[in-house]
Protein backbone atom coordinates (compact mmCIF):
# COMPACT_ATOMS: atom_id res chain seq x y z
CA UNK A 1 0.00 0.00 0.00
CA UNK A 2 2.74 2.60 0.73
CA UNK A 3 3.25 3.49 -2.86
CA UNK A 4 7.49 3.62 -2.75
CA UNK A 5 8.63 2.28 0.21
CA UNK A 6 11.56 4.23 -0.96
CA UNK A 7 9.56 7.58 -1.39
CA UNK A 8 9.25 6.81 2.49
CA UNK A 9 12.37 6.05 3.52
CA UNK A 10 13.56 9.23 1.77
CA UNK A 11 11.13 11.79 3.24
CA UNK A 12 11.78 10.35 6.98
CA UNK A 13 15.52 10.85 6.38
CA UNK A 14 15.08 14.05 5.33
CA UNK A 15 12.76 14.65 8.05
CA UNK A 16 15.19 13.61 10.71
CA UNK A 17 17.88 15.87 8.72
CA UNK A 18 15.95 19.19 9.60
CA UNK A 19 14.93 19.33 6.14
CA UNK A 20 12.67 22.26 5.40
CA UNK A 21 11.96 21.70 1.94
CA UNK A 22 11.05 17.97 2.93
CA UNK A 23 7.13 19.43 4.02
CA UNK A 24 6.30 20.39 0.90
CA UNK A 25 7.03 16.99 -0.52
CA UNK A 26 5.30 15.52 2.67
CA UNK A 27 2.37 17.77 2.30
CA UNK A 28 1.74 16.72 -1.38
CA UNK A 29 2.28 13.40 -0.70
CA UNK A 30 -0.37 13.16 2.63
CA UNK A 31 -2.27 16.31 3.12
CA UNK A 32 -5.12 14.39 0.87
CA UNK A 33 -5.42 11.29 3.49
CA UNK A 34 -4.76 13.43 6.93
CA UNK A 35 -7.29 16.26 5.45
CA UNK A 36 -9.76 13.66 4.52
CA UNK A 37 -10.18 12.17 8.25
CA UNK A 38 -9.57 15.46 9.71
CA UNK A 39 -12.18 16.80 7.85
CA UNK A 40 -14.22 13.21 8.63
CA UNK A 41 -14.00 14.29 12.77
CA UNK A 42 -14.08 18.26 12.56
CA UNK A 43 -16.65 18.79 9.52
CA UNK A 44 -15.37 22.22 8.87
CA UNK A 45 -13.15 23.48 6.04
CA UNK A 46 -11.39 25.81 7.93
CA UNK A 47 -10.70 23.89 11.02
CA UNK A 48 -9.68 21.07 9.59
CA UNK A 49 -7.05 23.64 7.66
CA UNK A 50 -5.97 24.47 11.23
CA UNK A 51 -5.85 21.21 12.47
CA UNK A 52 -3.77 20.50 9.53
CA UNK A 53 -1.59 22.91 9.83
CA UNK A 54 -1.09 22.11 13.91
CA UNK A 55 -0.31 18.70 12.80
CA UNK A 56 2.68 19.46 10.88
CA UNK A 57 4.24 21.72 13.03
CA UNK A 58 3.44 18.79 15.95
CA UNK A 59 5.18 16.63 13.32
CA UNK A 60 7.74 18.87 12.63
CA UNK A 61 8.51 19.08 16.61
CA UNK A 62 8.92 15.71 17.60
CA UNK A 63 9.54 14.33 14.67
CA UNK A 64 12.42 12.60 16.91
CA UNK A 65 9.67 10.60 18.56
CA UNK A 66 8.66 8.74 15.58
CA UNK A 67 10.32 4.90 15.73
CA UNK A 68 10.30 3.92 11.94
CA UNK A 69 10.55 0.23 13.41
CA UNK A 70 7.76 0.35 14.89
CA UNK A 71 5.04 1.38 12.06
CA UNK A 72 4.87 3.41 8.58
CA UNK A 73 5.44 6.94 8.85
CA UNK A 74 1.61 7.14 7.51
CA UNK A 75 0.53 5.67 10.28
CA UNK A 76 2.36 7.68 12.86
CA UNK A 77 1.19 10.70 11.15
CA UNK A 78 -2.50 10.04 10.53
CA UNK A 79 -2.35 9.08 14.39
CA UNK A 80 -0.84 12.85 15.48
CA UNK A 81 -3.49 14.85 13.11
CA UNK A 82 -6.54 12.37 14.30
CA UNK A 83 -6.19 13.05 17.59
CA UNK A 84 -5.69 16.59 17.20
CA UNK A 85 -8.96 16.71 15.48
CA UNK A 86 -10.43 14.53 18.01
CA UNK A 87 -9.15 16.67 20.84
CA UNK A 88 -10.70 19.53 18.72
CA UNK A 89 -14.08 18.62 18.48
CA UNK A 90 -13.87 17.17 22.13
CA UNK A 91 -13.24 20.84 23.30
CA UNK A 92 -15.68 22.23 20.90
CA UNK A 93 -18.35 20.48 22.82
CA UNK A 94 -16.70 21.59 26.09
CA UNK A 95 -17.19 25.04 25.16
CA UNK A 96 -20.61 24.78 24.13
CA UNK A 97 -21.06 23.51 28.02
CA UNK A 98 -22.00 19.75 27.50
CA UNK A 99 -19.23 19.17 29.88
CA UNK A 100 -21.28 16.19 31.50
CA UNK A 101 -21.27 14.18 28.75
CA UNK A 102 -18.12 14.96 26.48
CA UNK A 103 -18.73 12.33 24.14
CA UNK A 104 -22.12 12.39 23.41
CA UNK A 105 -22.90 14.03 20.46
CA UNK A 106 -19.67 14.63 18.30
CA UNK A 107 -21.12 14.87 14.58
CA UNK A 108 -18.02 12.78 13.64
CA UNK A 109 -19.45 9.62 14.97
CA UNK A 110 -23.41 10.21 14.73
CA UNK A 111 -23.73 10.81 10.93
CA UNK A 112 -22.21 8.52 8.80
CA UNK A 113 -20.47 11.05 6.53
CA UNK A 114 -22.21 14.71 6.44
CA UNK A 115 -23.84 15.30 2.89
CA UNK A 116 -21.27 17.83 2.25
CA UNK A 117 -18.02 15.44 2.78
CA UNK A 118 -17.37 13.59 -0.83
CA UNK A 119 -14.13 11.39 -0.48
CA UNK A 120 -13.08 10.97 -4.22
CA UNK A 121 -11.57 7.61 -3.41
CA UNK A 122 -14.40 5.46 -5.06
CA UNK A 123 -13.57 2.41 -2.72
CA UNK A 124 -15.05 4.08 0.71
CA UNK A 125 -18.72 3.09 -0.65
CA UNK A 126 -17.47 -0.23 -1.33
CA UNK A 127 -15.68 -0.59 1.39
CA UNK A 128 -18.01 0.33 4.02
CA UNK A 129 -20.88 -1.99 2.02
CA UNK A 130 -18.78 -4.71 3.15
CA UNK A 131 -19.75 -3.73 6.58
CA UNK A 132 -22.37 -4.32 8.89
CA UNK A 133 -23.95 -0.83 9.99
CA UNK A 134 -23.52 -1.73 13.33
CA UNK A 135 -19.27 -2.93 12.51
CA UNK A 136 -18.97 0.58 11.16
CA UNK A 137 -20.74 2.37 13.93
CA UNK A 138 -18.56 0.80 16.16
CA UNK A 139 -15.54 1.14 14.31
CA UNK A 140 -16.59 4.79 13.20
CA UNK A 141 -16.65 5.64 16.92
CA UNK A 142 -13.43 4.43 17.51
CA UNK A 143 -11.17 5.51 14.63
CA UNK A 144 -12.93 8.78 14.14
CA UNK A 145 -14.51 9.72 18.01
CA UNK A 146 -11.82 8.76 19.94
CA UNK A 147 -13.69 6.24 22.20
CA UNK A 148 -12.29 3.32 23.92
CA UNK A 149 -14.22 -0.26 23.61
CA UNK A 150 -15.39 0.29 26.81
CA UNK A 151 -16.43 3.95 26.08
CA UNK A 152 -18.25 2.26 23.14
CA UNK A 153 -20.03 -0.37 25.22
CA UNK A 154 -21.35 2.18 27.52
CA UNK A 155 -22.57 4.48 24.73
CA UNK A 156 -24.33 2.15 22.61
CA UNK A 157 -25.70 0.27 26.02
CA UNK A 158 -23.69 -2.91 24.89
CA UNK A 159 -21.88 -5.93 26.31
CA UNK A 160 -18.33 -4.99 26.31
CA UNK A 161 -17.83 -8.53 25.02
CA UNK A 162 -20.08 -7.40 22.13
CA UNK A 163 -18.19 -4.07 20.82
CA UNK A 164 -14.47 -6.17 20.89
CA UNK A 165 -16.25 -8.62 18.75
CA UNK A 166 -17.72 -5.82 16.45
CA UNK A 167 -14.43 -3.81 16.56
CA UNK A 168 -12.14 -6.95 15.86
CA UNK A 169 -14.68 -7.99 13.28
CA UNK A 170 -14.71 -4.35 11.23
CA UNK A 171 -10.61 -4.33 11.23
CA UNK A 172 -10.64 -7.56 9.94
CA UNK A 173 -12.94 -7.00 7.30
CA UNK A 174 -10.74 -3.62 6.68
CA UNK A 175 -7.59 -5.09 6.46
CA UNK A 176 -8.66 -8.01 4.14
CA UNK A 177 -9.21 -5.18 1.59
CA UNK A 178 -6.18 -3.76 1.32
CA UNK A 179 -5.06 -3.01 -2.27
CA UNK B 1 0.05 -17.36 27.78
CA UNK B 2 -3.04 -17.86 25.97
CA UNK B 3 -2.02 -16.09 22.72
CA UNK B 4 -5.76 -16.47 20.92
CA UNK B 5 -7.09 -14.73 24.57
CA UNK B 6 -4.87 -11.94 24.28
CA UNK B 7 -5.92 -11.19 21.05
CA UNK B 8 -9.13 -11.49 21.71
CA UNK B 9 -9.15 -9.30 24.43
CA UNK B 10 -8.86 -6.02 22.21
CA UNK B 11 -5.71 -4.80 23.78
CA UNK B 12 -4.37 -4.73 19.95
CA UNK B 13 -7.15 -2.20 18.53
CA UNK B 14 -7.02 -0.16 21.27
CA UNK B 15 -2.68 -0.11 21.03
CA UNK B 16 -3.35 0.78 17.32
CA UNK B 17 -6.38 3.35 18.08
CA UNK B 18 -3.81 4.80 20.76
CA UNK B 19 -6.43 4.89 23.37
CA UNK B 20 -3.95 2.98 25.73
CA UNK B 21 -1.90 4.59 28.32
CA UNK B 22 1.66 4.77 28.29
CA UNK B 23 2.37 1.88 30.17
CA UNK B 24 -0.06 -0.53 28.63
CA UNK B 25 1.50 0.61 25.11
CA UNK B 26 5.21 -0.73 26.25
CA UNK B 27 3.59 -3.81 28.02
CA UNK B 28 1.95 -4.49 24.31
CA UNK B 29 5.22 -3.75 22.34
CA UNK B 30 7.23 -6.31 25.08
CA UNK B 31 4.67 -9.18 23.68
CA UNK B 32 4.59 -8.18 20.31
CA UNK B 33 8.13 -8.37 19.74
CA UNK B 34 8.25 -11.75 21.54
CA UNK B 35 5.60 -13.25 19.69
CA UNK B 36 5.00 -13.65 16.04
CA UNK B 37 1.42 -14.20 16.10
CA UNK B 38 0.69 -11.20 17.64
CA UNK B 39 3.08 -8.88 15.36
CA UNK B 40 0.80 -10.44 12.53
CA UNK B 41 -2.28 -9.59 14.10
CA UNK B 42 -1.21 -6.12 15.08
CA UNK B 43 0.03 -5.46 11.79
CA UNK B 44 -3.46 -6.55 10.43
CA UNK B 45 -5.32 -4.19 12.34
CA UNK B 46 -3.08 -1.10 12.00
CA UNK B 47 -3.15 -1.48 8.03
CA UNK B 48 -6.86 -2.42 8.27
CA UNK B 49 -6.92 1.26 10.13
CA UNK B 50 -4.80 2.94 7.75
CA UNK B 51 -7.10 1.43 4.80
CA UNK B 52 -9.78 2.74 5.98
CA UNK B 53 -8.17 6.33 6.80
CA UNK B 54 -6.94 6.21 3.12
CA UNK B 55 -10.49 5.54 1.75
CA UNK B 56 -11.06 8.78 3.42
CA UNK B 57 -8.87 10.91 1.39
CA UNK B 58 -10.30 14.35 0.44
CA UNK B 59 -7.87 16.80 -1.81
CA UNK B 60 -7.59 19.93 0.06
CA UNK B 61 -9.25 23.28 -1.35
CA UNK B 62 -7.20 25.41 -3.75
CA UNK B 63 -5.02 27.83 -2.27
CA UNK B 64 -4.68 25.97 1.17
CA UNK B 65 -1.07 24.21 0.19
CA UNK B 66 0.22 27.71 0.32
CA UNK B 67 -1.21 28.52 3.57
CA UNK B 68 -0.58 25.76 5.12
CA UNK B 69 2.94 25.15 4.36
CA UNK B 70 3.52 29.45 5.24
CA UNK B 71 1.52 28.94 8.63
CA UNK B 72 4.07 25.93 9.25
CA UNK B 73 7.11 27.81 8.60
CA UNK B 74 6.21 30.99 10.36
CA UNK B 75 5.55 28.80 13.77
CA UNK B 76 8.42 26.96 13.06
CA UNK B 77 10.64 29.38 12.64
CA UNK B 78 8.55 31.85 15.37
CA UNK B 79 9.87 28.38 18.04
CA UNK B 80 12.96 27.99 16.33
CA UNK B 81 15.49 30.51 18.99
CA UNK B 82 14.12 28.42 21.81
CA UNK B 83 14.65 25.19 20.46
CA UNK B 84 17.53 25.01 18.34
CA UNK B 85 19.32 25.66 21.83
CA UNK B 86 17.56 23.07 23.50
CA UNK B 87 17.94 20.87 20.44
CA UNK B 88 21.94 21.07 19.89
CA UNK B 89 22.46 20.08 23.33
CA UNK B 90 20.20 16.66 23.35
CA UNK B 91 21.10 15.57 20.11
CA UNK B 92 23.11 16.39 17.10
CA UNK B 93 21.02 15.50 14.24
CA UNK B 94 20.88 19.15 12.70
CA UNK B 95 24.05 20.83 12.10
CA UNK B 96 23.88 23.67 10.07
CA UNK B 97 26.21 25.73 9.44
CA UNK B 98 25.01 28.64 11.13
CA UNK B 99 24.98 26.71 14.92
CA UNK B 100 27.77 25.42 14.64
CA UNK B 101 30.07 28.86 13.25
CA UNK B 102 27.57 31.25 15.37
CA UNK B 103 27.85 29.87 19.22
CA UNK B 104 31.95 29.57 18.87
CA UNK B 105 32.77 32.87 18.85
CA UNK B 106 31.17 33.54 21.81
CA UNK B 107 33.11 31.41 24.65
CA UNK B 108 36.64 32.50 22.66
CA UNK B 109 35.10 36.02 22.96
CA UNK B 110 34.68 36.15 26.87
CA UNK B 111 38.42 35.37 28.15
CA UNK B 112 39.68 38.88 26.02
CA UNK B 113 38.09 40.77 28.90
CA UNK B 114 39.28 38.90 31.60
CA UNK B 115 42.67 37.69 30.30
CA UNK B 116 44.86 41.23 30.48
CA UNK B 117 44.69 42.09 34.26
CA UNK B 118 46.48 38.22 34.93
CA UNK B 119 48.90 38.84 31.72
CA UNK B 120 50.06 42.12 33.07
CA UNK B 121 50.93 40.46 36.51
CA UNK B 122 52.90 37.26 35.67
CA UNK B 123 54.75 36.55 32.69
CA UNK B 124 53.70 39.55 30.36
CA UNK B 125 55.34 38.53 27.11
CA UNK B 126 54.24 34.84 26.75
CA UNK B 127 50.56 35.62 28.45
CA UNK B 128 49.86 38.63 25.88
CA UNK B 129 51.03 36.80 22.54
CA UNK B 130 48.62 34.09 24.10
CA UNK B 131 46.46 37.16 24.17
CA UNK B 132 46.83 37.96 20.64
CA UNK B 133 46.20 34.68 19.24
CA UNK B 134 43.25 34.27 21.25
CA UNK B 135 41.95 37.83 20.01
CA UNK B 136 42.58 36.93 16.40
CA UNK B 137 41.06 33.85 16.25
CA UNK B 138 38.21 34.67 17.90
CA UNK B 139 37.89 37.88 15.72
CA UNK B 140 38.53 35.13 12.61
CA UNK B 141 35.40 33.14 13.89
CA UNK B 142 33.26 36.04 14.59
CA UNK B 143 34.08 37.22 10.88
CA UNK B 144 33.17 33.69 9.61
CA UNK B 145 30.15 33.56 11.66
CA UNK B 146 29.52 36.98 10.30
CA UNK B 147 30.21 35.88 6.63
CA UNK B 148 27.94 32.93 7.59
CA UNK B 149 24.74 35.17 8.89
CA UNK B 150 25.27 37.44 6.37
CA UNK B 151 24.72 35.01 3.61
CA UNK B 152 21.82 33.40 5.36
CA UNK B 153 20.46 36.64 5.92
CA UNK B 154 21.14 37.77 2.05
CA UNK B 155 19.29 34.35 1.25
CA UNK B 156 15.98 34.98 3.62
CA UNK B 157 15.79 38.86 1.88
CA UNK B 158 15.85 36.66 -1.96
CA UNK B 159 12.81 34.41 -0.12
CA UNK B 160 10.84 37.24 1.01
CA UNK B 161 11.45 39.36 -1.99
CA UNK B 162 10.28 36.13 -4.17
CA UNK B 163 7.06 35.74 -1.74
CA UNK B 164 5.95 39.08 -2.04
CA UNK B 165 5.94 39.08 -5.97
CA UNK B 166 4.16 36.03 -5.57
CA UNK B 167 1.73 37.20 -3.35
CA UNK B 168 1.22 40.40 -5.55
CA UNK B 169 0.85 38.45 -8.54
CA UNK B 170 -2.00 36.09 -6.92
CA UNK B 171 -3.96 39.28 -5.80
CA UNK B 172 -3.46 40.83 -8.76
CA UNK B 173 -5.06 37.78 -10.66
CA UNK B 174 -7.80 37.35 -7.75
CA UNK B 175 -8.85 41.02 -8.20
CA UNK B 176 -8.98 40.63 -12.04
CA UNK B 177 -11.00 37.58 -11.66
CA UNK B 178 -13.42 38.84 -9.03
CA UNK B 179 -13.64 41.84 -11.25
CA UNK B 180 -14.69 40.21 -13.94
CA UNK B 181 -16.80 37.88 -12.08
CA UNK B 182 -18.64 40.68 -10.87
CA UNK B 183 -19.10 42.03 -14.49
CA UNK B 184 -20.55 38.60 -15.65
CA UNK B 185 -22.60 38.69 -12.51
CA UNK B 186 -24.59 41.46 -13.34
CA UNK B 187 -24.53 40.69 -17.21
CA UNK B 188 -26.14 37.49 -16.74
CA UNK B 189 -28.81 39.30 -14.14
CA UNK B 190 -29.20 41.31 -17.16
CA UNK B 191 -29.81 38.37 -19.41
CA UNK B 192 -31.88 36.69 -16.99
CA UNK B 193 -34.47 39.63 -16.14
CA UNK B 194 -37.57 38.96 -18.00
CA UNK B 195 -38.41 42.36 -18.18
CA UNK B 196 -36.15 43.04 -20.45
CA UNK B 197 -37.23 42.61 -24.09
CA UNK B 198 -34.55 41.20 -26.57
CA UNK B 199 -34.47 43.50 -29.89
CA UNK B 200 -32.31 41.89 -32.53
CA UNK B 201 -30.15 44.20 -35.12
CA UNK B 202 -29.87 42.59 -38.61
CA UNK B 203 -27.16 43.68 -41.43
CA UNK B 204 -28.47 46.57 -43.49
CA UNK B 205 -27.09 45.96 -46.97
CA UNK B 206 -23.96 47.91 -46.41
CA UNK B 207 -23.18 45.24 -43.66
CA UNK B 208 -25.09 41.84 -44.18
CA UNK B 209 -22.84 39.82 -41.91
CA UNK B 210 -23.49 42.73 -39.01
CA UNK B 211 -25.46 41.20 -36.05
CA UNK B 212 -26.32 43.20 -32.48
CA UNK B 213 -28.73 42.74 -29.89
CA UNK B 214 -30.48 45.19 -27.67
CA UNK B 215 -31.89 44.40 -24.28
CA UNK B 216 -34.33 47.13 -23.70
CA UNK B 217 -36.26 47.07 -20.16
CA UNK B 218 -39.34 49.58 -21.03
CA UNK B 219 -40.06 49.64 -16.93
CA UNK B 220 -36.66 50.71 -16.05
CA UNK B 221 -36.17 52.40 -19.10
CA UNK B 222 -32.14 51.45 -19.42
CA UNK B 223 -30.33 49.81 -22.65
CA UNK B 224 -28.16 47.16 -23.09
CA UNK B 225 -26.36 46.43 -26.58
CA UNK B 226 -24.36 43.03 -27.25
CA UNK B 227 -22.68 42.61 -30.33
CA UNK B 228 -22.42 39.65 -32.34
CA UNK B 229 -20.40 40.93 -35.29
CA UNK B 230 -19.92 44.04 -36.08
CA UNK B 231 -17.52 45.24 -39.15
CA UNK B 232 -14.66 46.90 -37.31
CA UNK B 233 -15.19 50.88 -37.89
CA UNK B 234 -12.28 53.01 -39.90
CA UNK B 235 -10.17 54.91 -38.56
CA UNK B 236 -11.24 58.21 -35.62
CA UNK B 237 -15.16 56.64 -35.76
CA UNK B 238 -17.50 54.37 -33.46
CA UNK B 239 -20.47 52.72 -33.39
CA UNK B 240 -23.13 54.71 -32.12
CA UNK B 241 -26.74 53.38 -31.10
CA UNK B 242 -29.95 54.83 -32.02
CA UNK B 243 -33.22 54.74 -30.20
CA UNK B 244 -36.10 55.20 -33.01
CA UNK B 245 -39.26 56.75 -31.15
CA UNK B 246 -42.19 57.53 -33.44
CA UNK B 247 -39.65 57.83 -36.59
CA UNK B 248 -37.26 59.99 -34.71
CA UNK B 249 -33.78 58.74 -33.50
CA UNK B 250 -32.99 59.79 -29.98
CA UNK B 251 -29.10 58.90 -29.22
CA UNK B 252 -28.34 56.49 -26.92
CA UNK B 253 -24.30 56.38 -26.55
CA UNK B 254 -21.65 55.56 -28.40
CA UNK B 255 -20.08 51.49 -28.50
CA UNK B 256 -16.67 51.26 -26.19
CA UNK B 257 -14.22 49.46 -28.86
CA UNK B 258 -14.73 46.07 -26.51
CA UNK B 259 -18.11 45.85 -26.75
CA UNK B 260 -18.07 46.80 -30.65
CA UNK B 261 -15.28 44.20 -31.02
CA UNK B 262 -18.48 41.74 -29.11
CA UNK B 263 -16.62 41.04 -25.73
CA UNK B 264 -19.25 42.39 -23.14
CA UNK B 265 -22.98 44.11 -22.57
CA UNK B 266 -21.99 47.35 -22.14
CA UNK B 267 -25.14 49.55 -20.51
CA UNK B 268 -26.31 52.86 -22.77
CA UNK B 269 -28.12 55.85 -21.77
CA UNK B 270 -31.53 55.15 -20.49
CA UNK B 271 -34.50 55.63 -23.20
CA UNK B 272 -37.91 56.35 -22.52
CA UNK B 273 -40.03 55.06 -25.23
CA UNK B 274 -38.69 53.05 -28.58
CA UNK B 275 -40.26 50.85 -31.42
CA UNK B 276 -36.80 50.66 -32.65
CA UNK B 277 -33.21 50.66 -32.42
CA UNK B 278 -30.60 51.28 -34.98
CA UNK B 279 -26.70 51.65 -35.15
CA UNK B 280 -24.55 54.07 -37.42
CA UNK B 281 -20.98 54.75 -38.04
CA UNK B 282 -20.34 58.89 -36.59
CA UNK B 283 -17.06 60.26 -35.82
CA UNK B 284 -15.60 59.47 -32.41
CA UNK B 285 -17.34 60.72 -28.98
CA UNK B 286 -21.47 60.36 -31.86
CA UNK B 287 -23.20 63.26 -33.33
CA UNK B 288 -26.08 65.19 -32.65
CA UNK B 289 -28.42 63.11 -35.02
CA UNK B 290 -27.68 59.53 -37.52
CA UNK B 291 -25.72 59.33 -40.43
CA UNK B 292 -27.89 57.54 -42.41
CA UNK B 293 -26.11 56.20 -44.93
CA UNK B 294 -23.49 54.95 -42.29
CA UNK B 295 -25.83 53.04 -41.09
CA UNK B 296 -25.02 49.15 -39.91
CA UNK B 297 -27.64 47.36 -38.56
CA UNK B 298 -31.67 47.58 -37.55
CA UNK B 299 -34.29 46.17 -35.73
CA UNK B 300 -37.24 46.95 -34.33
CA UNK B 301 -39.49 45.89 -30.74
CA UNK B 302 -41.73 43.54 -31.43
Amino acid sequence: MPPVPDAEDQLVQRLRDRDEAAMTLFYDRYSAALYGVIMRIVQKEEEAEDVLQEGMIKIWNSFASYDASKGRLFTWVMNVCRNLAIDRIRSRQYRVGTRTQPLEDSAAVREPASLTFRPEHIGLQEMTKKLSPDQQQVVDMLYFGGYTQSEVAEELDLPLGTVKTRARAAIKVLSKLIR
Amino acid sequence: MDIQQYIESGILEEYALGVLPAANRAEVERLVAAHPELQHELNAIISGLDTYAEAHALTPPPGMRERVLAGWQQAIRAEAPGTTQASATAEPPYVAPQPAAAPAPEPVVRPISSAPEPAIREEAPRRGFGWLMAASVALLLSMAGNYVLYNRWQNTETALFAAQNDQARFAATQQAAEKQLSSQGRELAVLRDVQFQSVTLAGTPAAPSAKARVLYNPATKAVYVDVHSLPAPPAGKQYQLWALDNGQPVDAGVLAASTAAGDSLQQMKNIVSAQAFAMTVENEGGSASPTLATMTVLGKLL
